[in-house]
């Protein structure tokens, strides 16, 4: 029960930084995506299940902020699948390996182009850009973004695990 | 006493497998372990059932979405659908013919007297209009169509007609059948067109008795019938009144026959009447249609746009 109140109070605090100052990150509209590095920490710690129902929990208050653009459903989408996909890293004897190394980063990078490349093939349909226009002007600029912010919590997760 | 899974599909024998290597307990063999072993099975899915769940959750809540991405979407998803529709659309239906032979020759000789009638009635109509030297009603051309799906089970209920932008149809167009007003046309591609029925919880139709020129806006609350809104008590509004489009609307032509008031009563404390209508179109056996090329007058909604500021 602890532990829930504290994963609760984490994604609070995470929706906090996602909303107030992520977007002064943006570099020309594209931004990182900290709730995703979150849902992937998750998806180690936790599981496939746990992270998929996670991102979806986390995905459909992003849609009911109004951070989904509006279109209710989509984040939710988007990150049910990326927490399933994250949730392939879980791995209960080499876990604190994984997020001190550069694993964390690759799984935080593969699972934001599935995040990103999902979200921004639906979220850009009915306007003039293609679909490999989307993956290469939207998707892999914000997956590689937030990839290089990953590196942050895997330096601190290499100190406290001493690796 | 041979085992469930010596009989069942190779998959299932596979989970079973599955199931026993994972430690998993037994499957009970009893006779009633049918929903155990479903529940094994959704236990050792689990991932696959919980993304499921997700991913449908998910896409349910985008389709309720009314933004320019999902209507995109939407229409792709109709151009695919209704190729398969329309491949499929050749095969008759063999027992239903007669029937409906029956059907059509007593329509065709009720047509025909109240054609006669109508021709009647026109040119008295004509003559009168000459003397008072009003305005002539425009006549509107007439697209038929085939209905070939319907999504007739949620709040939004809709219609897909094999027609579409390569025809001249475009958004907006009234839909009308042999008995009456369906909807209007709100999405098309090259080919086909999706139609706003009149059973949709966003359909705001403007509306009159004809007998009482009485005017109402009609809508649709989820229940079997129509609603006419906005007509204080003190009218007359009597059941069996027919239900027409009114001159107001913007989207629909004047006169189109709605359906009829199949209930009227007051609510206590309440100003307006709750008038109930039963429409002319039966949604549920709506094979053909037309589609009124008919696109809204710009210059008076501009007009009347600019009176309202």
């Amino acid at each position: 029960m602890k532990v829930v109140a504290v994963y609760i109070l984490l994604t609070a605090f995470f929706f906090l930084i996602h909303l107030s100052v992520i977007p002064f990150l943006a570099v020309i509209h594209i931004a990182p995506d900290v709730l995703l590095i979150w849902l992937v920490y998750i998806a180690i710690r936790r599981g496939q299940v746990v992270a998929t129902a996670g991102g979806f929990i986390i995905g459909l208050i992003l849609d009911l902020s109004g951070g989904g653009n509006g279109m209710i459903g989509l984040a939710a989408l988007a990150k049910s699948v990326s927490g399933f996909v994250a949730g392939y890293f879980f791995n209960e004897n080499r876990m604190f390996q994984i997020l001190g190394g550069y694993q964390f980063v690759a799984a935080v990078g593969l699972t934001a182009l599935v995040h990103n490349g999902l979200y921004f093939l639906i979220f850009l349909q009915g306007t003039e850009i293609g679909w490999s226009g989307a993956l290469l002007s939207y998707a892999m600029p914000a997956s590689m973004y937030t990839a290089l912010l990953a590196l942050l919590p895997m330096f601190v997760f290499s100190r406290k695990f001493s690796l | 006493m041979t085992d469930w899974w010596e009989t069942s599909p190779g998959w299932l024998s596979r989970t079973r497998h599955a199931l026993e290597q994972e430690g998993i307990p037994d499957f009970v063999d009893d006779e009633d372990g049918t929903m155990r072993r479903i529940v094994d099975i959704i236990v050792f899915y689990k991932e696959y059932f919980v993304l499921g769940s997700c991913i449908i959750i998910s896409i349910l809540l985008l389709a309720s979405n009314e933004n320019r991405q999902i209507r995109s979407i939407r229409s792709m998803t109709v151009a695919s659908l209704g190729v398969l529709q329309d491949a499929f659309g050749f095969i008759p239906n063999y027992f239903d013919l007669r029937e409906e032979n029956n059907i059509l020759r007593e329509q065709n000789l009720k047509i025909s007297d109240e054609l006669s009638r109508l021709r009647e009635a026109s040119m008295e109509n004509a003559r009168l209009r000459g003397l008072l030297d009003l305005k002539a009603r425009t006549s509107y051309a007439y697209r038929s169509a085939n209905v070939v799906g319907k999504n007739l089970q949620l709040l939004r209920n809709t219609i897909t007609l094999d027609v579409g932008e390569d025809d001249g149809i475009a958004a907006d167009m009234p839909v009308v059948s042999h008995d009456g007003l369906v909807g209007r046309v709100v999405t098309t591609s090259s080919g086909y067109a999706i139609v706003q029925t009149l059973f949709h919880k966003d359909m705001r139709v403007s509306a009159k008795v004809q007998r009482s020129r009485t005017d109402g806006i009609l809508v649709w609350d989820g229940s079997s019938t129509l609603m006419l809104k906005g007509v204080a008590r003190t009218l007359d509004v009597r059941d069996g009144d027919q239900i027409v489009t009114s001159e107001y609307s913007s989207i629909f032509p004047p006169g189109i026959a709605i359906g009829v008031v199949s209930k009227t009563f007051e609510m206590p404390g309440d100003l307006f009447l709750t008038i109930h209508i039963q429409p002319g179109a039966d949604l549920l056996r709506l094979e053909q249609v037309f589609v009124i090329v008919h696109t809204p007058d710009t210059n008076r909604i501009a007009l009347e746009q600019r009176a309202a500021r």
